[in-house]
């Protein structure tokens, strides 16, 4: 199957944009909404999104397969790592999730469709409804595609034109996803453009910020500063700054027979999407009631690992990023060399995965591509005290833990400024309704007109 | 541990193969025996000297186990001299130790490949040329390699250190003494300039500012050793050539790359002073030297034409480990190697925080 010329993105690399051709489709972007999404209803833009998402489910479905064909070159995902991370995200998109999803951010289910009144606003005879922007432009960010899906499936709810921009060579599966709601119905597909630049580019960006009146964006510090010095007031501006993850195993979650469950599920947070997203773990801290469970636990999950790269082997890497894997390793194997405190173990004849356990508890940023840190500490406590270097930049901590120590557990991880914890082997899968770091995705879109009645 | 290296070596004579085979086997077994910290290393790989035929089977460990451990067979008495890497603050640095002897050879290593390279009309022309370095002189920076390896080659020849030892690892230089000096010298031939990247950027700069254009006498050249380490901005090497060649007069045949660093007690030049190719240049080690380029995969060597990360052989480095692992990655093309530069995370990491 040929994809159609339909968005920026599908133009050929050499393709370069005038700011007056993105004003110009800025135009038609809001001209097709205001014709063909500003009038339709949430029970049909819900069954719209949740009939794509099911269709993204089947073996048989064009798009899945041009993803799955043409994925490995276009995003340095083996098949089967593309398989699994589409399969997570879609999986969560279905009527009732979506409904959920609404009722949750907003209140009621028909918010987005006129004014409606919970029975707490009937009682203070009051009503309210949300209204989402006229036009989203969306900064997207990263490898990982399942952030861009889902703001543009909010984008949709919202009855908004949107049109995103993906950084340079990372616009292959967002175009897809595109194509397949264009496939699904043509006048919404008509309300979206994709394109990919590489991020800086003023003359383009500037025009898009003038059309627009809500901007998200993802990325570093530094773009984000640069960012809400350049999008206009008027408009309103969500970033998603930088994040990362670690695991938490409990003494008690790995004694025993729990041991292997337990780095099976480390092992599941590691492989999806090969480690590349804010939601995979850097390190592992692991309770060491006595002695060695560290050590042990890193070598099942090696083991895991080892495993797992015979079914969902890792994507094949450039050399310049192997050769930092490489490096990371080397050095590892020296100090593994001289002291028990370091230990290292790594699939043969590749940089396909590593484990490396220290002794030593700070944190550690990982080179990721399925290189993890595993290490010991006394308690959460003492976890916390060496991530302080990254703490209110955590996004989620996997946590394995009996039921009964979860809910301090989570408690003591809110306070110091954790914004998602979910049970470890879930990490790269957050449900629909999640709250993006610590706030609520869909309720941020909108603005409210409320009725006193 | 008694070496002939140094009197033996004479460049391109004395290490065909099955020479180099030997000395680097001999060599292997003494620093097994005489590193702890080496040895420890091999034996966690399993590998012994008894179970070693050919040079390519000796274990060459990270640049980055000179800052872990005291990778030396010298005993703390005798460590006369101790080489640190450069590196921005904060980091740990690299300690390459020596004693008389070790760093006889050194210095003899790196004459025996400077001189072909730099100074290829031999001993009377080298006599004549005025030899200006914009690093910090030896007492300033006593534990720079690069500074002793200048300081070595200027004997005899009245090497000229012009730059200063500003702050902890801050070299700098005052544009305008430099200039002075370097048009004192220019009145009476060609001069070579030696320095870092990162000082010819400071004095470029300098010029620059001020539109000054220097046309230096011709047979004038510049040996350029890369590397920033945060210490200016960074240049791409064609662009820093340019402005050479436009600033001072220095054509590119003239401009030599020197690859070294304090790990290594030999160093790689990329052509020779007034033959150079503009294009294309390739890094040559001397011959009791050998350059691998390994697969990050595979750790085995690449095909021809392929990229990997450098790995070293050097005689030269008597009491630390004759075999390197490096950390930067070049293109293999025959026994030498195009220089790419060091490994680093290049691509987009999404929302993730670059590496520490």
């Amino acid at each position: 199957m040929e994809l159609p010329n339909y968005f920026l993105a599908d133009l050929p690399p050499e393709a370069t944009f005038s700011p007056a051709m993105i004003e110009e489709a800025c135009r038609t972007l809001k001209r097709n909404r205001e014709q063909y999404l500003a009038i339709r209803s949430t029970p049909a833009l819900i069954r719209l999104l949740a009939d794509t998402a099911d269709n993204w489910l089947q073996p048989d479905y064009p798009f899945r397969q041009i993803a799955l064909e043409q994925g490995p070159k276009a995003t340095g995902f083996a098949p089967a790592t593309l398989a699994a991370g589409l399969d997570g995200f879609f999986r969560e998109i279905t009527g009732d999730k979506l409904q959920a999803l609404i009722t949750q951010d907003l209140g009621m289910g028909l918010r987005l469709d006129g004014p409606v009144a919970t029975a707490a606003e009937q009682k203070a005879q009051r009503a309210a409804m949300a209204s989402g922007p006229e036009f989203i432009f969306h900064i997207a960010a990263g490898r990982i595609p399942n952030p861009t899906f889902l703001s543009i499936m909010l984008g949709i709810l919202t009855r908004s034109a949107q049109f995103i921009k993906c950084p340079s060579g990372a616009a292959f599966l967002p175009r897809l996803f595109a194509h397949s709601l264009y496939d699904t119905d043509h006048k919404l597909g008509a309300c979206l453009e994709v394109a990919e630049w590489r991020g800086g580019n003023t003359a383009l960006e500037n025009v898009l910020f003038q059309e627009s009146d809500c901007v998200t964006a993802t990325g570093s510090d530094e773009t984000l500063a640069e960012l809400r010095r350049r999008v206009p007031a008027r408009s309103r501006l969500l970033t998603y700054g930088h994040k990362v993850s670690f695991g938490y195993v409990t003494a008690a979650a790995a004694a025993g027979n729990g041991a292997r469950k337990v780095a099976a599920a480390a092992a599941a947070d590691v492989v999806a999407w090969d480690q590349l997203g804010c939601l995979s773990p850097h390190v592992l801290y692991v309770e060491s009631g006595a002695g060695s469970g560290g050590e042990y636990f890193a070598e099942l999950l090696a083991k895991e690992l080892e495993r797992r790269e015979r079914t969902e082997p890792r994507g094949t890497l450039p050399t310049e990023t192997a050769a930092v894997i490489a490096n990371r390793r080397a050095f590892y194997e020296v100090r593994a060399a001289h002291s028990p405190d370091t230990r290292h173990w790594c699939s043969e004849n590749s940089t396909a995965w590593t484990v490396v356990y220290e002794a030593e508890p700070r944190f550690q940023l990982s080179c990721l591509h399925r290189f993890i840190y595993v290490k010991p500490v006394r308690d959460l406590a003492d976890a916390l005290q060496n991530a302080d270097a990254v703490r209110g930049s955590v996004s989620t901590v996997g946590l394995a833990a009996t039921e009964e120590e979860a809910t301090p557990l989570v408690a003591q991880l809110g306070r110091w400024g954790v914004t998602r914890v979910c049970p470890l082997g879930k990490m790269q899968q957050p449900p629909l309704a999640w709250r993006h770091d610590g706030r609520p995705a869909l309720a941020d879109l909108v603005t409210w007109t409320d009725w006193e009645q | 541990m008694a070496i002939g290296l140094a009197s033996s070596s004479q460049p391109g004579t004395g290490f065909g193969e099955e020479e180099f085979n030997q000395w680097a086997l001999e060599l292997f077994a003494l620093q097994f025996a005489a590193n702890p910290v080496y040895r420890r290393f091999c034996s966690a790989r399993g590998v012994t000297p008894a179970g070693v035929e050919d040079w390519r089977q000796i274990p060459a460990i990270s640049v980055s186990a000179f800052k872990e451990g005291d990778l030396t067979s010298l005993p703390e008495a005798v460590r006369a001299r101790v080489f640190h890497s450069s590196g921005t603050t904060g980091q740990r640095h690299s300690r390459h130790f020596h004693d008389a002897n070790s760093l006889a050879v050194y210095e003899a290593s790196l004459q025996g490949w400077f001189a072909p390279h730099l100074l290829p009309e031999g001993a009377t022309a080298s006599a004549r040329m005025g030899m200006l370095a914009l690093t910090p002189t030896p007492e300033a920076a006593p534990h720079s390699s690069l500074v002793h390896m200048l300081a070595t080659l200027g004997q005899g020849g009245g090497a000229e250190f012009l730059g200063e030892a500003g702050g902890e690892n801050g070299w700098s230089l005052d544009g305008a003494k430099v200039l002075a000096a370097v048009e004192a010298r220019a009145v009476a031939g060609p001069v070579m300039l030696l320095g870092t990247a990162f000082n010819f950027v400071h004095w470029l700069d300098f010029l620059t500012e001020r539109g000054v254009r220097l046309e230096l006498p011709a047979g004038s050249r510049i040996m350029e050793t890369g590397g920033y380490k945060g210490r200016s901005r960074i240049v791409p090497k064609e662009e820093l050539h340019d402005w050479m060649t436009q600033r001072l007069g220095v054509g590119p045949q003239w401009i030599i790359r020197e690859y070294g660093m304090s790990e290594l007690s030999s160093q790689g030049y990329d052509g020779v002073a007034g033959r150079a190719q503009s294009r294309g240049r390739q890094f040559a080690f001397p011959p009791w030297a050998r350059v691998q380029v390994v697969s990050p995969e595979t750790g085995r060597e690449v095909a021809e034409g392929e990229t990997g990360l450098l790995r070293i052989y050097d005689l030269a480095n008597l009491r630390s480990v004759m075999a390197v692992q490096t950390e930067d990655l070049g293109v293999r093309r025959g026994g030498e190697f195009e220089l790419l530069g060091r490994a680093e995370l290049a691509e987009p990491r999404g929302c993730s925080l670059q590496s520490a």
